[in-house]
């Protein structure tokens, strides 16, 4: 008898299951986003664990040596992990992997207050470097797992995809990541930028690379119109990308169109209107060989 | 001395008979083996999160496992009754705590042990080199640190009448020992009046584990070794430690009632 009440109540409990499900289904909130594993079990505090993730990499690029809570917190804006201007170049990675770097005021961790305190510091690193050569690699696993926590965080794909396609050499592991980026932030100029800036410096497709900056404008151009307010810097940066483009196509015409563009936002409008001059001066001037 | 030692061989037996160190193991060795096995960005040379995770997992079972062996064996013996014969063998009392905190040390020892050679195989096999003196240096003040811990539980269980109450009070002592201890002459500074006092007090008196703890640092970040006159001073300042927390526990324990 108990195992007949016992089945029926499992009978009860499953078909009713199957009658609510799609009703509480209806009642959650209805988004485009890709509900994954991680996404499902952890809703939006994922996103914390995105961030923490992020810094965790620029904690492995100091090898452990970093301000804890207790200390001046990092600007997460100015982290050094961060992607830096294209044209800076590093020397040679020296053997152990990581580059002494300068300690403004004395580093965060200041003289110690005691003994205790001045012991303590034999137990953990308390010199700056910053990882060096094929040691940046170390950095990419927390970075794989900010983007699965919160894919909607930008800086993650250009973190990874500025030391990929640089320092590591792997730029299509950094192409393939930045689609990925694509795929959830279709609206993201910053990823359009970064990719072209891959065709360009890395693959050296520059038709490729053009496309890349036109569509990144393209979104910019987008948002400005709708009042978003992109940061004007982002639009110098394409339009740069554009003229090197331009040149790597020795397109000429094109090349003076987008250095027009440029010289009417750049902060750096006498080198450009030298170019311009330049450029004229090369269109003007027939191709060899080529009848009058 | 014999009673002492054979004390720590019947805790040992312990360790090995309950499952607790096999499924830490198990669980600990799964989930580096997985990690391990896992590419990021097609790259094969990534070993310091694989280092990170497996450390970190090995820091928590050994605490777990000193934790809950430590915290059971004088409560075990006092209701199990089997207190009363082996304090009439004769063995002293001081016999008795010092029997019970070998063994639960050299238990744990032994239990580490395994755990670090399994991770420098792991490490191994992915650096393609062996571990350096770091390595060794990790592992000394790993086990220096849970000779702390376990005469710290020992105390425990002489003080707190349920078992459930010292290992939990012990994980939030060592756990906050560990994150915060280090910092409290911060917070102190940031006082005023009696209560910084107090706090750079605290400060002064607690067993600073954290030494210990952040040496896994310099071990997944691969740095230099540790200087070996600062790893002498750091093992006679566990051992100092150690030998306080035990000479407590004797002086609680000598005077207690052992019927329930």
């Amino acid at each position: 008898m108990i195992r007949l009440v016992l089945t029926l109540l499992f009978a009860g409990c499953f078909t009713l299951a199957t009658v609510l499900e799609p009703r509480m289904d209806k009642l959650r909130p209805q988004t485009d986003e890709d509900t994954g594993f991680m996404a499902t079990l952890m809703g939006e505090s994922r996103r914390l664990f995105a961030n923490q993730f992020f810094v965790e990499a620029d904690v492995y690029f100091h090898s452990g040596y970093y301000p804890t809570i207790f200390d001046k917190p990092e600007d997460e804006a100015n982290l050094d992990v961060n992607s830096k201007e294209e044209a800076e170049t590093h020397p040679p990675a020296p053997a152990s992997g990581r580059r002494h770097e300068a300690d403004e005021g004395g580093g965060f961790l200041g003289p110690p207050r005691d003994w205790i305190e001045r012991f303590g510091r034999h137990f953990f690193p308390t010199e700056h470097t910053h990882l060096a050569g094929d040691k940046v690699r170390e950095i990419l696993p927390w970075l794989r797992l900010s983007a699965d926590m919160d894919p909607h965080r930008i800086q993650t794909y250009l973190t990874a995809s500025y030391w990929l396609r640089g320092t590591l050499g792997q730029p299509d592991e950094a192409e393939k990541f930045l689609r990925e980026g694509l795929h959830a932030n279709p609206d993201s100029f910053e990823i359009y930028l970064e990719l072209g800036y891959v065709y360009l410096f890395n693959k050296k497709n520059p038709h490729l690379a053009r496309s890349e900056f036109d569509l990144a404008l393209q979104v910019w151009e987008k948002q400005d119109a709708a009042g978003l307010k992109p940061p004007p810097k982002a639009r110098v940066e394409i339009l740069d990308g554009m003229v090197r483009a331009d040149e790597d196509q020795n397109d000429l015409k094109q090349l003076l169109v987008d250095l027009e563009a440029l010289k009417a936002v750049s902060p750096n409008q006498e080198a450009i209107e030298k170019t311009i001059l330049e450029t004229r001066a090369k269109l003007a001037t027939p191709a060899p060989g080529r009848p009058e | 001395m014999n009673n002492v030692f054979a004390l720590a061989g019947v805790v040992i037996k312990e360790l090995y008979r309950r499952k607790d160190f096999y499924v830490l193991f198990v669980m600990t060795a799964l989930i580096t083996l997985v990690l391990g096995s896992m590419r990021f960005f097609d790259n094969a040379g990534i070993v310091r999160f694989l280092k990170e995770i497996c450390l970190l997992l090995i820091w928590i079972s050994t605490l777990v496992i000193a934790i809950t062996t430590a915290a059971r064996q004088i409560p075990a013996e006092r209701e199990s009754r089997t207190i009363f014969p082996l304090l009439a063998k004769p063995v002293s009392r001081w016999e008795l705590i010092a029997g019970k905190f070998t063994g639960c040390w050299l238990a744990c020892v032994v239990a580490l042990l395994v755990f670090y050679f399994f991770f420098g195989l792991i490490i191994g096999s992915h650096e393609h080199a062996w571990p350096g003196m770091i390595f060794f240096q990790g592992f000394w003040l790993h086990a220096v640190f849970l000779a702390m811990v376990v005469a710290l539980v020992l105390l425990g269980s002489v003080v707190f009448t349920a078992q459930s109450s010292n290992i939990t009070i012990c994980f939030i002592a060592v756990v906050g020992i560990l994150f915060v201890g280090g910092h409290l002459n911060r917070v102190a500074g940031g006082m005023r009046g009696v209560g910084g006092d107090i706090v750079y007090a605290v400060y002064y008196a607690i067993p600073h584990l954290e030494w210990n703890f952040n040496v896994h640092d310099l071990v997944v970040q691969d740095w230099g070794k540790i200087d070996w006159m600062d790893l002498a001073d750091a093992t006679l300042y566990g051992a100092l430690y150690t030998g306080l927390l035990l000479g407590l526990t004797w002086t609680v324990f000598r005077r207690k009632t052992l019927t329930l």
